[in-house]
């Protein structure tokens, strides 16, 4: 709660700062308010929640989705550096909308009561739909937030009426202990809050905005788009799951797996045959959204943190790709994959670390994109999806021509000049990496840190 | 200290030095690296107990939420294997040194990182362990290929890697199949695995999870279209570790993987061999009307690979015999002759066979160890590759005599098309008048020929105690065959 208090303050102050002289202060506070609000939460006192009449609780493993969101904007922090080439005012406010976004993500995996769900997940689109449209003479960043814009009030409109409906079968709005009124209703709306949740996540077949979205925004903040609203999208999801878990009924799994299949297929399918590297890792994002939707199938306390590792490490990677696409963008003026031709001669160490994420989204063994899919395939082969598994490993080769192709852009021999981007960049691109790799060939460390 | 685990990690330290090192000290700390872990592997032999059976264990719960245990130790089958890792991994960084071309530090890099996860995977002890390696051996590969090779490399690298990737998921997804399956139990090693009775139609989906992984790996008969472009595309040490060890991966990974399936082989035994004769015959009249050297050597390893595989499915002592030393004298026959191609290919700079001829005249000593190699893969008597094929052929006609009699007929194709080469390469008219004063073949390339020529002379007159470790090691696992 105090981390929340902590960055809704920060992020006004900050506002606030956009018009003073001082704006030098601007990025230091607000890394401050991340480290404070990660060690609030990681202190972790449920203290306020008795006084918000237990509409929100940052407990158990709502306290690991706030932690891991707020540890990926510390790790995503460092590059909004870039934001000061964009002019000073700018600054302030795309600052203080992040910070802003990221009160709303931990509103979204801490909620207790369906009204606090929907005051996350606004909370944390508008600043979306604001970001989506930072560059304001850009044709294309008009269209991302305007179609973002659009698809996503309509998506939230969804959401709220199945919430309306939960209200109707359950008689409350709280998310615990639900006691069915009317099943059939029940039934209903959890259909319509599942389809408002899988937009928020880009699982097809509701994905149709992320391809342009993602490619119209501007890079920097499609890393906070790709990681932190997952999070928080997926985090929101587990936190309804776990809850009505008792209640489910069993054709909810074939519901998920329906739209397992539907993310395999679209997702790669589409993927495939783009050129554009920004719209490749957006289709991939709905392949790995396929792949974390496994994870909550069948979820329970005690599997939770498979799947906080599989959101670890898609984060991780995809940080570090998004962030080398927009040094490559900066450099070459487009993300085609042409511009990637001959990296590893110009700038080795982006190459090195963008084949490594590249090679840990696809799941290749001792890097945690591997083991966060053996988590999650385990867990639906052991509910009897065999079947699945196999469909979804088939597709995965896919997934790899796509990636690799990426990687072989990379490695062709173009001799472009070389370039280099700030040490302390490289250095926290490695550092990310390095996690990536730690993850994978010490994959008990996570679990045992959640405990 | 004799553990398994430290012949993957000598290389993979000697991996990193590599690529911290410079241009002019990498290939020495590679070559020293390789030199190490051979002669820590040569140690560990003298200490191996063949009846033992299983020395130098390392495990430890690497994942433990899902009793996932990382499980490296020396059985017998994984003796011969290491043996042929080491000393073509030794024989491709001797080729690398020698070939002038200016490699740099990274190059002997990723060769040891190859070396490092071969090892590991010849001594993974579970199937996890197994499929961790399997798949990290492929991205070493991957890179060398893509920066290093022919003009045609990118596309030829890039299907050879989705192929292998597609079967390896199939593997992945029977691994994890065979993990839920066997449940509380933890899977420590092969045993386990092998204890495990699998219902008949799952043992189907099994045999052709594996077989399709291991076929895409080998390569077995349909699935081996990538093998010919990529062979003739990748350079010459690469292609040495692509043919000679890692269609060692399929095979191996077949005999490691068959044991619970056999009930399913057994009855579509016909089917199964079938494939594999067309596979065998198919290489052997391919590589008869090759013109490139490297394609033509390429179809050659199809069909040898193609015997060695029918021999592991018809499973009985004398064909597993044959199967392990073949895989071992296979791999020291076709490095001997990518290093004869990449010299004839530098000298003529091409890689026709009728753009060279005539060089028995001004060559004699290189024709002499070429001629050995020749007649090895061939399988004369009296040299190793006669052995491995007389007890492969001997183990298929114990089932059925109409196996042996249809892959024998490689055996009399193998001398055609290997004397094809041979002569159109070395006799007749000195084409070419520049071959004439371009340099003989240097002293690495020269200690590399002898070795090799010399090895399958030892091993064919003294074979004893390789077939042996072959038959303990069937021994060790005979009792989970079915009856």
């Amino acid at each position: 709660m105090s981390a929340i208090i902590i960055l809704t303050i920060s992020s006004l102050l900050i506002l606030f700062f956009g018009f003073s002289k001082q704006r030098g202060v601007i990025l230091p506070l607000s890394f401050i308010a991340l480290i404070a609000s990660f060690a609030m939460l990681a202190m972790g006192n449920n203290f306020w929640s008795e006084y918000l009449t237990n509409m929100i609780s940052i407990q158990s493993s709502s306290k690991s989705f706030a932690l891991l969101i707020c540890a990926i904007a510390i790790c995503i922090f460092p590059f909004f550096h870039e934001l000061i080439k964009r002019g000073n005012e700018e600054l302030a406010d795309f600052i203080g909308i992040i910070l802003l976004s990221i009160v709303g993500a931990i509103i979204m995996v801490s909620y207790q009561n369906m009204m606090t769900l929907f005051l996350g997940i606004e909370i944390l689109s508008i600043a979306m739909y604001v970001l989506a449209g930072a560059n304001r003479r850009s044709v294309n960043s008009n269209e991302a937030s305007i179609k973002y814009f659009i698809l996503g009030s309509f998506a939230s409109a969804i959401l709220l009426f199945g919430i309306a409906l939960y209200y109707a079968a359950t008689g409350s709005l709280s998310v615990i202990n639900p006691k069915l009124i009317n099943s059939e209703l029940y039934q209903f709306s959890l259909l319509i809050i599942f389809s408002g949740f899988s937009f928020k996540v880009a699982l097809a077949p509701f994905h149709f905005w992320v391809a342009d979205v993602y490619q119209g925004t501007p890079t920097l903040f499609v890393t906070v788009m790709s990681t932190i609203v997952k999070i928080a999208g997926f985090g929101a999801f587990a936190q309804f799951v776990l809850s009505q878990n008792s209640v489910l009924p069993s054709w909810i799994n074939w519901f998920f797996a329906f739209i397992i299949l539907a993310s395999m297929f679209i997702g790669n399918i589409f993927a495939y045959s783009q050129s554009s590297v920004k719209r490749i890792l957006a289709f991939s994002s709905v392949v790995q959204s396929g792949f974390i939707l496994m994870g909550i199938i069948n979820l329970d306390a005690n599997n939770s943190w498979s799947l906080i590792y599989y959101l670890t490490a898609y984060a991780l990677a995809s940080i570090v790709t998004f962030i080398v696409v927009y040094f490559v963008e900066e450099q070459a003026g487009s993300d085609h994959l042409d511009s990637f031709a001959g990296l590893s001669k110009s700038n080795p160490v982006l190459a090195v670390v963008m084949s490594i994420a590249l090679i840990s989204l696809a799941g290749v063994p001792l890097t945690a994109g591997f083991m966060s899919k053996l988590y999650v395939l385990r867990n639906i082969n052991s509910i009897g999806f065999t079947a699945l598994m196999v469909i979804a490993l088939v597709l995965a080769a896919v997934s790899f021509y796509y990636y690799f192709k990426i990687i072989n852009a990379m490695f062709s021999p173009s001799g472009d000049r070389r370039w280099s981007v700030h040490f302390s960049y490289s250095a926290v691109l490695v550092f990310i990496t390095i996690a990536i790799i730690f993850l994978g060939v010490m994959p008990g460390v996570l679990h045992g840190f959640l405990g | 200290m004799l553990l398994a685990i430290i012949l993957i990690l000598i290389p993979l330290i000697a991996a990193g030095l590599c690529f911290v090192s410079g241009k002019k000290i990498a290939p020495i700390v590679g070559l020293f690296g390789t030199m190490l872990s051979f002669f820590y592997f040569l140690y560990m032999l003298t200490v191996y107990n063949v009846r033992h059976e299983l020395m130098y264990n390392t495990f430890f719960n690497w994942i433990p939420e899902i009793k996932g245990i990382f499980h490296v130790g020396i059985d017998g089958y994984s003796i011969i294997p290491l043996l042929l890792t080491q000393l073509v991994m030794l024989f491709s960084l001797l080729y690398a040194l020698n070939s002038n071309s200016n490699k740099p530090a990274s190059y002997f890099g990723l060769l040891l990182l190859t070396q490092a996860f071969l090892n590991g995977f010849f001594i993974a002890q579970n199937p996890i362990t197994f499929y961790l390696f399997f798949e990290l051996a492929l991205i070493p590969i991957y890179f060398l290929v893509l920066n290093w090779g022919g003009a045609e490399r990118k596309k030829a690298v890039f299907k050879f890697f989705i192929y292998t990737i597609f079967g390896s998921l199939l593997l992945l997804a029977a691994i994890i199949y065979i993990h839920s399956a066997i449940g509380a139990n933890q899977l420590l090693s092969w045993k386990e695995f092998y204890f495990q009775k699998f219902p008949m139609h799952v043992q189907l989906y099994l045999l052709v999870a594996f077989f399709i992984a291991f076929g895409i790996k080998s390569p077995l008969f349909p699935l081996h279209t990538w093998q010919a472009n990529l062979y003739s595309n990748s350079d010459k040490p690469t292609v040495i570790i692509l043919a000679a060890l890692m269609s060692k991966m399929g095979v191996f990974g077949l005999l490691r993987f068959v044991y619970p399936v056999m009930p399913a082989i057994n009855v579509y035994q016909p089917t199964i061999i079938t494939i594999c004769i067309i596979g065998i015959l198919y290489g052997a009249l391919m590589a008869w009307r090759q013109t490139d050297m490297n394609k033509l050597l390429a179809y050659s390893s199809l069909s040898h690979i193609g015997l060695i595989a029918a021999s592991i499915f018809v499973m009985n002592v004398q064909s597993i015999e044959g199967a392990m030393f073949q895989m071992f004298i296979h791999g020291l026959c076709v490095t001997g002759l990518f290093v004869v191609v990449g010299i004839l290919e530098s000298k003529s700079n091409s890689s026709n066979i009728n753009d060279t001829s005539g060089l028995a005249r001004i060559e004699p000593r290189f024709a002499s160890y070429f001629f050995i190699i020749t007649l090895a893969s061939i399988g004369l008597p009296l040299t190793a590759g006669f052995i491995g094929e007389f007890y492969m052929l001997y183990g298929l006609s114990i089932d059925n005599i109409l196996y042996s009699l249809f892959a024998g007929i490689s055996v009399i194709l193998g001398a055609v098309y290997m004397f094809r080469f041979y002569q159109s390469v070395m006799f007749g008219k000195l084409k070419n008048e520049s071959l004439q004063s371009s340099s003989a073949i240097n002293l690495n390339t020269e200690y590399i020929l002898a070795i090799i020529a010399l090895l399958v002379i030892i091993f064919g007159f003294f074979p004893g105690m390789w077939i042996d470790f072959a038959a303990f090691s069937f021994l060790e696992y005979s009792e989970y065959l079915p009856n």
